[in-house]
């Protein structure tokens, strides 16, 4: 499990690797307020994580709500495992980490930001 | 937090899980011997077995998960109606219960050991009796709880719910289940993902997830889970299977499990009957919102927790309680001070803070009151195994078992009470032969009490035996020299010679009793625990032994008094009144210690030649009237100089025969005082009147050490 938070004048991304969950929790949580203390667009890219539990979930899920309350985008990026996959569908996460096409609701901001990238995903509540 | 520390964190707090669940599992064995038929019975031990064996695959006791599998199977069975309760199953389970004791407290010091040969042939024995062969959890191999709880928890249920699904009988139903894991249900190593997938096992499962409690980032407890669940569970399976899959996490979390509707008949033995009947998608989203509705939708993470109560170490409360104890004794010197200064702020503050500090006192001390049903619930299955053992049989009833004393002293009863109890067995009750020739029911009881009376409690041990025999004790004391054979011994004193060290009137040696050791254990620690002991007696109908105790050892209110230079202190829980003595009340009692209080008259002790204290006595003294078990004693002393709160400090090993002092006590301007045991200190007196008149010493009864006596009450001094 490794959380690296990556940051540029217009983006601060989280890159979350390995298994996310209870353990890095606490960690999460303080990456997530510093990304959003940045004042610039947030992507959390979850390419390289291979599961996400109910910790997690909730942690990205608040954060999402906090940037809409600053007016900040926010986006979940990368290609889901199955395994992460499986857990939201199984425990009826899934309606609050949609993972859409890069081409659908993608916020404008975010848009620019992922137009080097390939499968930009918002998150929506 | 490092990851293994955490590790270490759960075993323990499983550990002190467990012993508690043991301790029920055993209550309930015991209960389910006297009633094979009580099906709530049952499933409390399946319950029991099923916690011990999925929480204990889940904290790494692998070995111990293995074995109680096989017993939760045989319970199983049971539970489903193709096994029948026996004795032999419980006694079965009884030793597989000694079994995981052992497995649980491994690697602790003096623990038991699971002897893994009696494991093995209790396992053989239940398979024999289960008719089923050799079985293992799906998986028992967990690591660390964090990240294998899902498995390990999975497999741990696995088979209940399995054998539940394949009990219910035809007809499906759906079910609502609201579940919000408590503010620790992550940090014990559960993950609502496991319990899904189990009740997805179940059947159909349609489920909604609400984000409703998640509070804003800032305010998120990282390691809380703050998401609830509702969902409807299409299923053959009842509700107690239902709740089987929660069984881990029903404590620390809501759970409601009610059904939605009526219900939906499947085709028997359908391979497809809890996928046919799958939530109907539109009657589930309504069910869903119909919950969501009655709820309130209202953002509940700011609701406060509600734990009802935590678990402490034994360990820090004792500190709590010294630091409490050392508070009052410099609250006192402050007192005394305040008293001195002429600032009327000082006497101010020092008032509240003696307030303050009664509070505290008061608060600390019920803090380790406990109830007394542990221990006495235990000695069920010492009745059961040394009735077994000695082929007798006896039924243990248990009064007052909620009634809260120390928990010191709680420590420290288990050993006199297991004594008791066992010489009450080997001894006191007769074989069933026996018993019905002498016209007697042939099942003999046992009756373990207990209740307040003032500042004591009152634990008692009766037994419908054939009571003690006097005179062999007697005659027993004689031949051992303990007593001179033309020796006139009251019924008390003879009885008393029962906890001598090495008397005992056993014809023979047994494993349970006979080598007169355990009745001077009682003494010995009934002593340390400044309690007295009672026996009553009638032969042919039964022995009772009644403890007199304390209700706490280490801070008491009293009344300070003195007498010249010498403080004592006096509980005031004994206290009843405050007279004068003056000079010619003495005069005119020509001579009789005996104070006439409104018509009563009053035997009273002068402890200044009780103690020998060579100072004037004033022309006034103070009689504090004291209720003891022996009636009313009136105390004389110069002065009474107010209530105090009071720390008891022991006199140590070299005063420990001074049975009258229970204590000593520093008070606010640093002197000493010793606190008063009134009980024995009157009994002491009634000793001695007793001995003068009978114009010798009793050597049964005098306690080496013991102060010298002066003015016995009543009498001519």
């Amino acid at each position: 499990m490794s959380i690296a938070l990556n940051r540029t004048e217009s983006l601060s991304e989280l890159c979350l690797e390995g298994a996310i969950d209870i353990a890095s929790a606490a960690e999460l949580k303080d990456l997530l307020i510093q990304a959003l203390g940045c004042g610039t667009q947030v992507r959390i890219s979850i390419d390289g994580a291979t599961a996400l539990d109910v910790t997690a979930v909730e942690l990205l899920w608040a954060a999402e709500r906090e940037a809409k309350r600053l007016g900040l985008g926010f986006s979940v990026a990368g290609s889901i495992s199955d395994e992460i996959s499986a857990t939201l569908d199984e425990t009826g996460l899934k309606p609050f980490l949609v993972f859409a096409e890069a081409s659908q609701e993608v916020s404008q901001e975010v848009s620019q930001e992922a137009s080097q990238d390939s499968g930009v995903i918002p998150c929506q509540p | 937090m490092s990851t293994v520390g955490n590790a270490d964190i759960f075993k323990q707090s499983f550990r002190e899980e467990a012993r508690e669940i043991l301790v029920d599992l055993e209550s309930a064995l015991l209960e389910l011997n006297d009633n094979h038929r009580d099906m709530e019975l049952v499933k409390r031990v399946f319950r029991a077995l099923h916690t011990i064996k999925g929480s204990g695959s889940m904290f790494g006791f692998e070995d111990m998960a293995a074995f109680t599998h096989n017993l939760e199977t045989a319970f199983d069975e049971v539970r489903n109606g193709r096994l029948e309760i026996s004795a032999e199953l419980v006694d079965l389970t009884l030793s597989a219960l000694d079994q995981i004791r052992a497995m649980l407290e491994e690697g602790a010091a003096e623990a038991p050991v699971a002897d893994p040969d009696a494991c093995v042939q209790i396992l053989a024995k239940v398979r024999h009796l289960t008719g089923k062969p050799e079985s293992v959890p799906v998986q028992t191999k967990s690591a660390p709880p964090r990240n294998d709880s899902i498995s390990a928890a999975q497999s741990a249920s696995q088979s209940s719910s399995q054998s539940s699904s394949q009990a219910a009988a035809g007809a499906v139903r759906e079910w609502s289940i609201r579940f919000a894991p408590g503010a620790d249900f992550m940090l014990n190593g559960s993950n609502p993902l496991s319990l899904v997938q189990e009740l997805r096992q179940m059947g159909g499962l349609a489920i909604r997830a609400s984000m409703d409690s998640v509070p804003p980032l800032g305010e998120l407890d990282p390691e809380r889970c703050y998401i609830h669940w509702e969902m409807v569970l299409a299923t053959a399976a009842g509700r107690d299977a239902i709740r089987d899959v929660f069984i881990f996490v029903e404590d620390t979390c809501e759970l409601s499990i009610e059904p939605v509707s009526s219900s939906v008949p499947s085709a028997p033995g359908s391979a497809e009957a809890s996928s046919a009947a799958a939530c109907d998608a539109d009657r589930t989203a309504r069910a869903l919102e119909d919950k969501r509705i009655s709820s309130g939708g209202r953002r509940t993470y700011d609701a406060p927790d509600h734990a009802s109560s935590l678990r402490v170490p034994a360990a820090k409360l004792d500190q709590f309680v010294d630091l409490v104890g050392e508070l009052v004794t410099v609250q006192a010197r402050l007192s005394e001070i305040a008293a001195r200064s002429d600032d009327p702020a000082v006497a101010e503050v020092s008032e509240e803070i003696e307030r303050l500090t009664s509070s505290l006192r008061e608060n600390s001390m019920n803090i380790r009151m406990m109830p007394i049903r542990a221990t006495f619930e235990k000695f069920r299955r010492l009745v059961h195994d040394l009735a077994r053992d000695l082929g007798k049989s006896v039924e243990l009833t248990i009064e007052g078992a909620e009634t809260e004393l120390d928990k010191t002293v709680i420590d420290q009863l288990g050993d006199p009470l297991m004594h008791l109890i066992r010489n009450s067995m080997d001894h006191g009750i007769e074989p069933p032969a026996v018993r019905t020739e002498r016209g007697k029911r042939s099942t003999a009881a046992i009756h373990l009490s207990a209740r307040h009376s003032g500042a004591s409690v009152l634990i008692a041990v009766s037994d419908d035996g054939g009571g003690i025999d006097a005179e062999a004790v007697r005659n027993r004391a004689i031949e051992r020299g303990l007593v001179n054979a033309g020796a006139q011994l009251s019924e008390n004193e003879i009885f008393a010679l029962l906890f001598q060290p090495g008397f005992s009137t056993a014809k023979q040696i047994t494993d349970v009793s006979g080598r007169g050791v355990g009745m001077d254990v009682v003494r010995q620690r009934v002593d340390s625990l400044r309690g007295s002991i009672d026996v009553a007696s009638k032969p042919g109908q039964g022995t009772s032994v009644t403890l007199r105790l304390p209700l706490t050892l280490a801070i008491i209110d009293g009344l300070l008094v003195n007498i010249g230079e010498a403080y004592f202190v006096l509980p005031l829980a004994n206290t009843q009144e405050c007279i004068e003595l003056t000079g010619a009340d003495i005069e005119n009692a020509n001579g009789k210690h005996l104070a006439d209080v409104r018509g009563e008259l009053i035997p009273y002790i002068r402890l200044r030649e009780y103690f020998n204290i060579r100072t004037p006595r004033p022309e006034i003294e103070q009689i504090m009237v004291v209720e003891t078990d022996a009636g009313r004693y009136g105390f004389v002393v110069d002065q009474v100089l107010g209530d105090c709160q009071t720390v008891i400090k022991n006199l140590g090993r070299f005063y420990r025969h001074v049975q009258v002092v229970s204590g000593a006590t520093i008070l606010g301007n640093g002197m000493v005082a010793l606190i008063l045991d009134p009980e024995r200190l009157a009994a002491d007196a009634v000793r001695s009147i007793a001995q003068t008149a009978r114009g010798r010493p009793a050597g049964a009864t005098t306690k080496p050490g013991g102060p010298g006596r002066g003015a016995a009450p009543g009498r001519d001094s």
